[in-house]
């Protein structure tokens, strides 16, 4: 195999790919259980197709497919394909390479630069991409900029995408600086970092004479590559993702001597890569409202054969379904060959596989629903993935983002929201639910609560695109980052040691709370910050406040605020004690909630309830009304 | 495997298509046509049903792969003809001579030929007769361009749509000896219309590009209206690039003529069923209409963005081939001479 390898890549210049089909991650489960991700079906045809067709329509000649489990099942795929004369086979071999010791991704191309098949400038495709971008000029772009700086490592293919557009993934809110000459400067992916606010290093703007700012870009998780980029995984060995590989590069772009370049995707051109259900299912729409032409199941993936009409409102339909007059399909539906629809059933933006039998009176919205699955009468299957071969019987209900795994058998009327369900007992060490025969519920809820914060907003955050809960979600989030921006605004003129100061104080106060240490060790560490800041005594009062104020925003983002405040304020009542002592030192807090006026109406009951009192009763009142008693005024009348 | 051995040529067509090696509809009918060449010479066959069959079946799997795609289709469909044709007059000349009027006349309908018959001389003559058409093939352009002094006249106003090559061609030949203006109708949203301005500019020709929407308020002005097409449908109907059938009423509106530049391979004895996409219309990606970037609007709203318009035949003036003009009406006896009746239905 390696000998005839070597004599096609020493044969001539090939255009390369390099796919790696391994996902490293447990998102699809349990549906991954059984099918490795590259033949997940998207829109009933296995992934893997859609990402050789769009190499081979991009002008790639040949492809390295790294594979590391179910190696034979895709490796069998491949054959099949082949054998069957898809689109790719005839313009571009396709080489599947095995190394099952690889646990990242960064593994695999160190695997790949100790095998030496790469020659030239390449392309690199993250695992499970979908596209249609001509790649040929993207790389003849990248040859030119490589002779102009002999540095270049590789060219982050980026797609232009609005704010709001489902086809944004949450985690990777991108943030990039680059020059005007796309040389990428800052490559910061928001949503894994857990900072709010982004670090802008002064030496980028005094470098550059002009940067350009992006916030409006979509990884597409394609690049291209100079051969430069194997050995330089090769040598630094922590390197395990690609963005691990871009962050790393520009941390040292002195001492590695390399850049990274970006292009943007242009026109009727499209990549994406499904990296979790919300991805899939953006990807999905995506595909049948045809950004993805000519890859469009009516003009066939990869195969001669045209199965799908395509009719209005985004309707592909399978020649021989079977449909009745009563049943309607509203929108944004596939369905596959030999499946049938019975009486009065209603299908709204949903996939359905091949050989699907669905009952009458059944409502199926939002939900993906693979071949050969059985569902019975009086049903409803909202935002959910239904897996292969299972049955649902009579009236049953699967709502909320639930992923029901290959061949499980529900029984009547039963009530899935929100699980994993499998049809066979997990491994040890998960714990499960029986629920029939042949359906067990994988229970996450453990992990989720386990402090890992994280880990429960990374879950939240993949399932299914859910319309009234994430809209009103949305909502939130806007009105948090509105407020923090003005709060931002109105400190803008505070020095700098002071606002070190309070990053110091807020990140004491997080700890604190979250490892529940004794308050007296906080004001001993808060004391400590002051003397290292050098800041005044009225100020050390106005950050401790504001810092307190302001850690809802850091615990609990997107959660009402008032209740959120309220542990944290039982919490640090003895540092409040401590520095609101006198009057002036009132003062100081009552500025700081001033500043944080947009909490003040939540606080109101809260703290002012009692404190106003107390400083009423410690005569302080009426100097602190002279300063800024206008504010107050409806409370202290309220009593 | 076995399969992939047998249509490698034909899968080699649809994929060279598919990747869009091969753009336009000459282009494709010359490949199409040495295809044909390359079976007959090399192919295993014995008689002319031999041939014919293996030719069918390419001309199915061609259909179901790319349905949209009529030119390759209509050659092969001519080269039957062209079989059919050279295996009659290859029996004539050997016994029977020339069939009597009443021959034909009293002959019945049902006793088809089986060409089954061997016919040793079938071979060289498909193959002369073949290069004969692959001639008239690559001459077809120019015949036609030929052709454009008996249409355009000094000092006239022509409107045209889009991009055609042969419409161009047209254009620059009459260029030559005469002066006249052409107005280019951009074709929103692929804006085919500007590498057409440029194109006639370059060659010296006064040119105005206008946007779709002027079509109705500049057809006062003009004298002739001259298009290419994608395909002519049985009918004398067009399958267009869309945006044609607007102005095509907008024409008729002022009684101002369309001529239709059409190679006879353009042809096709396809009627028109419905106007879904069933057989006829496709959509191309939503990005010419709205582009990606455009936010949560597109989670929201269904894009169209249709390849093709349907021409009734009956806004259509004249069809220019290499032949000659032809009145829409007249498209049924071309095609029957072009193809034979029991190739139509395939």
């Amino acid at each position: 195999m390696s000998q005839k390898l070597d004599k096609n890549v020493t044969q001539k210049e090939v255009v390369q790919a390099v796919v790696v089909a391994e996902h490293f991650g447990n998102e699809f489960v349990p549906i991954t259980d059984d099918t490795p991700l590259s033949l997940l079906p998207l829109l009933n045809v296995p992934l893997i197709e859609y990402t050789l067709e769009f190499l081979s329509l991009g002008g790639i000649e040949e492809t390295f497919l790294f594979c590391c489990s179910n190696v034979d099942v895709i490796k069998q795929h491949i054959n099949k394909s082949i054998e069957k004369s898809a689109g790719w086979s005839l313009t571009m071999k396709v080489h599947v390479i095995i190394s099952e010791s690889c646990r990242s991704f960064g593994d695999c191309l160190r695997d790949l630069d100790a095998k030496a098949f790469i020659r030239s400038d390449f392309v690199l495709l993250e695992p499970e991409i979908v596209g249609n971008i001509k790649l040929l000029p993207i790389i003849k772009k990248h040859n030119e900029v490589c002779k102009s700086d002999k540095g270049a490592a590789m060219t982050l293919l980026l797609q232009e995408t609005g704010l709001g557009q489902r086809g944004r993934c949450s985690f990777e809110e991108l943030l990039m600086v680059s020059t005007p000459s796309n040389r990428v400067l800052l490559h910061q992916k928001l949503g894994t970092s857990k900072k709010a606010k982004i670090e802008l290093p002064l030496e980028i703007l005094m470098d550059n004479s002009s940067v350009n700012i992006y916030h409006n870009l979509k990884d597409t998780h394609i690049a291209i590559c100079s051969p430069s980029v194997l050995p330089l995984f090769s040598d630094n060995f922590d390197f395990q993702t690609k963005d691990d590989f871009v962050r790393g590069l520009l941390m040292n772009e002195e001492i590695l001597g390399s850049t990274i370049y970006w292009h943007l995707i242009k026109g009727n051109q499209y990549g994406a890569a499904i990296t979790n259900w919300r991805m899939y299912q953006s990807v999905s729409r995506d595909i049948l409202h045809r950004w993805l032409y000519p890859l469009v199941p009516d003009m066939g993936i990869s195969s001669q054969q045209r199965s799908y009409i395509h009719l209005q409102n985004n309707i592909y339909r399978s020649k021989d379904v079977h449909l009745t007059q009563s049943n309607s399909l509203v929108e944004d539906v596939i369905i596959g060959a030999s499946s049938s629809v019975g009486d009065k059933t209603k299908i709204i933006r949903s996939i359905i596989g091949e050989s699907v039998k669905i009952g009458e009176n059944v409502i199926i919205e939002d939900s993906f629903i693979f071949s050969s699955t059985v569902v019975h009468n009086n049903s409803v299957i909202k935002q959910s993935v239904i897996g292969q071969k299972c049955a649902l019987e009579t009236g049953c209900i699967v709502t909320k983002a639930s992923v029901i795994g290959k061949s499980v058998v529900l029984p009547e009327n039963s009530l899935i929201e929100n699980s994993l369900i499998q049809s066979y007992p997990p491994k040890s060490g998960v714990t499960s639910e029986k629920l029939a025969k042949n359906a067990y519920r994988i229970c996450h809820e453990e992990t989720a609560d386990s402090a890992d914060e994280e880990d429960g907003l990374h879950r939240k955050l993949s399932r299914l695109y859910m319309h009234e809960e994430s809209e009103s979600s949305d909502d939130e989030s806007i009105k948090s980052s509105d407020s923090e921006d003005n709060l931002s605004y109105t400190i803008s003129p505070v020095p700098d040691d002071t606002n070190l100061f309070l990053t110091e104080v807020i990140d004491s106060l997080t700890r604190g709370f979250e490892d529940k240490l004794q308050c007296d060790n906080l004001i001993l560490e808060i004391n400590s910050s002051r003397y290292a800041y050098n800041v005044t005594v009225k100020e050390v009062n106005f950050n401790v406040i504001k810092a307190i104020l302001t850690l809802p925003f850091q615990l609990y983002l997107g959660q009402p605020y008032l209740s959120s405040l309220r542990p944290l304020l039982e919490y640090f009542s003895p540092i409040l004690k401590n520095y609101i002592r006198n009057v002036s030192a009132m003062v100081d807090c009552l500025q700081a909630i001033e500043v944080c006026r947009y909490f003040f109406y939540f606080l109101s009951c809260s703290i002012l309830g009692d404190g106003l009192d107390y400083w009423i009763t410690m005569g302080g009142w009426s100097e602190v009304h002279a300063h800024i008693g206008h504010l107050f005024e409806p409370f202290v009348l309220h009593p | 495997m076995l399969e992939m051995e047998l249509f490698s040529d034909v899968i080699k067509l649809i994929s060279d298509i598919r990747h869009s090696k091969l753009h336009n509809s000459y282009d494709i009918a010359i490949h199409t046509e040495e295809l044909v060449e390359r079976l007959i010479s090399e192919g295993k066959w014995k008689s002319a049903q031999d041939l014919m069959s293996l030719i069918k079946l390419r001309i199915a799997r061609f259909i179901s792969a790319l349905p949209q795609e009529a030119t390759p289709v209509n050659i092969m469909r001519h080269i039957l003809k062209i079989i059919r044709d050279e295996y009659d007059t290859g029996f004539k000349s050997k016994g029977e001579g020339h069939q009597s009027l009443h021959h034909l006349v009293t002959a019945n309908i049902n006793d088809s030929e089986d060409y089954s018959k061997l016919l040793p001389t079938l071979k060289s003559s498909l193959l002369n007769n073949l290069a004969e058409y692959k001639v008239e093939l690559e001459s077809s352009m120019d015949n036609i361009a030929t052709q454009a002094l008996e249409h355009i006249h000094a000092n006239e106003i022509i409107l045209t749509v889009g991009k055609s090559n042969t419409v161009e061609k047209f254009l620059k030949y009459a260029a030559k000896s005469r002066k006249f203006q052409v107005i280019v109708v951009e074709a929103a949203p692929r804006f085919h219309g500007h590498l057409m301005a440029s194109n006639l500019a370059k060659s010296n020709i006064q040119t105005t590009i206008i946007p779709d929407s002027a079509v109705f308020a500049m057809m006062s002005r003009v004298n002739k209206v001259i298009i290419g097409t994608h395909t002519v449908l049985a009918n004398g109907g067009l399958r267009t690039e869309c945006g044609v059938h607007m102005v095509a009423l907008a024409a008729k509106r002022y009684s101002i003529p369309i001529m239709v530049l059409a190679h006879m391979y353009k042809l096709s004895p396809m009627h028109l069923c419905s106007s879904e996409q069933d057989a006829f219309n496709i959509c191309a990606s939503p990005a010419d209409v709205l582009p990606y970037s455009s936010g949560p609007l597109l989670n929201k709203v269904h894009v169209y963005n249709p390849a093709f318009d349907y021409v009734p035949p009956e806004l259509v003036t004249l069809f220019i081939s290499h032949q000659g003009g032809n009145a829409p009406s007249y498209v049924y006896r071309l095609l029957s001479e072009l193809y034979h009746p029991d190739d139509q239905e395939l």
